[in-house]
């Protein structure tokens, strides 16, 4: 399938990357995730979907390929400029320092705006704004939370620094299906604020439900793609016997 | 009897206080950066000599070379992450290790060649000098020494806990990735972390030299201390090694008042058995690695 859009949000062409130099994991993966949408990535294990996500992050350097955000080139740069491209990465597991309160938490997520203390605690306070029940416990240590409320922290920890690319990884491992589908909820209220979002999943109902685009990678290579429609009928049922889920 | 109780729970919090800033660099740093620092005792060691350099060529007061060792040594700290932990943190722990135990050899016998294995001491006004509280006799130094280590400690404190770029710190021994992934520099801070556990070595280096003789080949003695202090708080946290050498400090003080100091050693290490027989994670009682 041709994929036919107006804009790119994030262009990644012939990606090659892995973890030792010479044996990549991905081998020349091309997605191109159009903007305010939620593109999801699926695969089976070993498919290549978190190492895109760490290289699109800047956490792992690409051996060649090309990965663009709004026409400009970030492949090559550091992690903290990506954050400051206005990429952000929502790892996967659950990553909230347990040692720091909720409120150090949420703070940090705003690492980038530390040089404007206003504009900072104005970013903080929004995010308190939009998740008032984190406000009641901002002082204690988010290691003692429940898992989903370490999910809530870590998605507003997120949105502090006002991210445009949400890289999402695994975001309801370890999670009880109902606090899932609040996570599932919570991403389209993100896209539906104009936000992109680069999904990785292995639940794959549930990221169709919410996809508007998916690519399939399979041993590090594009596999198949199409929109949620085409992934809802035939195609869904063959993706999901091919993944034996 | 209640004097001489007095007298060694005075001293032994004011040794213990001069122990927590021996240990607390190598605590952070292991705690932090997963780095095991046994160079660590090289520094308190070159610290000790640089207190006694600044006092004979520049007569400049201890106290005073404590707040110059900070500096000095931040750099110094800051300078051997880029050249040599750098090249080792990502790798398997064992070859951090075998690089600082280079770098510890390495500084001790330059320090060797530089000074010989002549025993030194620090001798100032105060070295032999009493405060008399009623019945309660405290030497000057150890005194003196230990409101130095109080200071440190608590800036220390302030710094990892009320600053962005301490809970920054804090941050990344607990979730390297995490903290990576919300645009944290954590090579920067790797070297502002290991930049201040060495500063604080080397004030503790001034702070030890106060009370304590020293020569080049004496600093293991340091780093058996520091290590000791260590797994018994645990990794990375201010209270619990402040808490540790506490402990340490008043268990040397009281063998040392009624036993040969022979024994000193001994009894350390058997309390530090038992303690661990019965609390396996040391005083602190949890295993994750965090400050």
């Amino acid at each position: 399938m041709i994929r036919r859009m107006d804009a790119v949000k994030l262009d990644v062409q012939k990606l090659v990357a892995g973890y030792i130099p010479g044996h990549p994991i991905l081998h020349g993966v091309n997605l191109k995730i159009a903007p305010g949408q939620i593109t999801v990535v699926l695969g089976p294990n070993g498919a290549g979907k978190s190492t895109a996500l760490r290289v699109l992050a800047g956490f792992l350097a690409a051996e060649s390929g090309s990965v663009r955000l709004d026409g400009d080139e970030i492949v090559d740069l550091p992690t903290y400029r990506h954050i400051e491209s206005g990429i952000a990465l929502l790892p996967q597991g659950h990553s909230v320092f347990p040692d720091l309160t909720v409120a150090e938490n949420i703070e940090l997520g705003g690492w980038i705006l530390r040089g404007d203390r206003r504009r900072l605690h104005q970013a903080v306070d929004d995010v308190f704004t939009r998740y008032p029940h984190l406000r009641d416990l901002r002082n204690k240590s988010a290691g003692s939370l429940s898992g989903g409320q370490q999910r809530t922290v870590e998605i507003a920890r997120l949105l502090v620094s006002n991210p445009r690319v949400l890289l999402i990884d695994e975001p309801s491992v370890g999670l009880s299906p109902v606090i899932a589908s609040q996570v599932y909820r919570e991403l389209t209220a993100l896209k539906a604020e104009g936000r992109t979002i680069l999904l990785v999943d292995q639940d794959i109902r549930a990221a169709i439900r919410i996809a508007d685009y998916i690519y399939v990678l399979n041993s590090g290579k594009n596999e198949i793609e199409g929109d949620r429609a085409a992934f809802e009928g035939d195609l869904g049922a063959l993706v999901r016997g091919w993944l034996g889920v | 009897m209640v004097t001489t109780v007095a007298g060694i729970v005075a001293n032994g919090i004011l040794l213990g206080l001069v122990y927590a800033i021996a240990a607390l660099g190598l605590s952070l740093i292991m705690g932090v950066m997963g780095i095991i620092n046994v160079a660590h005792s090289a520094f308190i060691m070159l610290g000790s000599f640089l207190a006694l350099g600044l006092l004979e060529w520049a007569h400049i007061d201890p106290i005073a070379s404590f707040f110059i060792a900070l500096p000095i040594f931040f750099v110094v700290g800051a300078v051997v992450y880029r050249l040599i932990v750098t090249r080792v943190e990502r790798a398997h722990q064992t070859q951090g290790l075998i690089a600082m135990f280079g770098l510890m050899v390495l500084i001790e016998n330059l320090g060797t060649i530089a000074w010989t294995t002549d025993t030194r001491v620090i001798t100032v006004g105060y070295s032999n000098a009493n405060l008399t509280v009623g019945p309660l006799i405290i030497a000057d130094a150890p005194l003196i020494a230990g409101v130095l280590a109080v200071v440190l400690i608590l800036a220390l404190r302030l710094f990892l806990h009320s600053t962005m770029v301490g809970r920054a710190i804090r941050a990344m021994g607990q979730n390297r990735d995490a903290a990576l992934s919300l645009g944290i520099n954590v090579r920067r801070l790797s070297a502002i972390m290991f930049g201040l556990g060495i500063a604080s070595a080397g004030a503790a280096g001034v702070a030890l030299a106060m009370i304590f003789p020293f020569a080049p080949q004496t600093q293991i003695q340091w780093l058996a201390w520091a290590f000791l202090i260590v797994v018994l708080g645990g990794l990375g946290r201010v209270e619990s090694t402040l808490v540790s050498a506490l402990m340490v400090g008043l268990i040397q003080t009281a063998a040392t008042a009624f036993l040969p100091f022979d024994y000193v050693y001994l009894i350390l290490y058997v309390a530090l058995a038992t303690i661990l027989s019965v609390r396996r994670q040391g005083l602190r009682g949890v295993a994750r690695r965090a400050i």
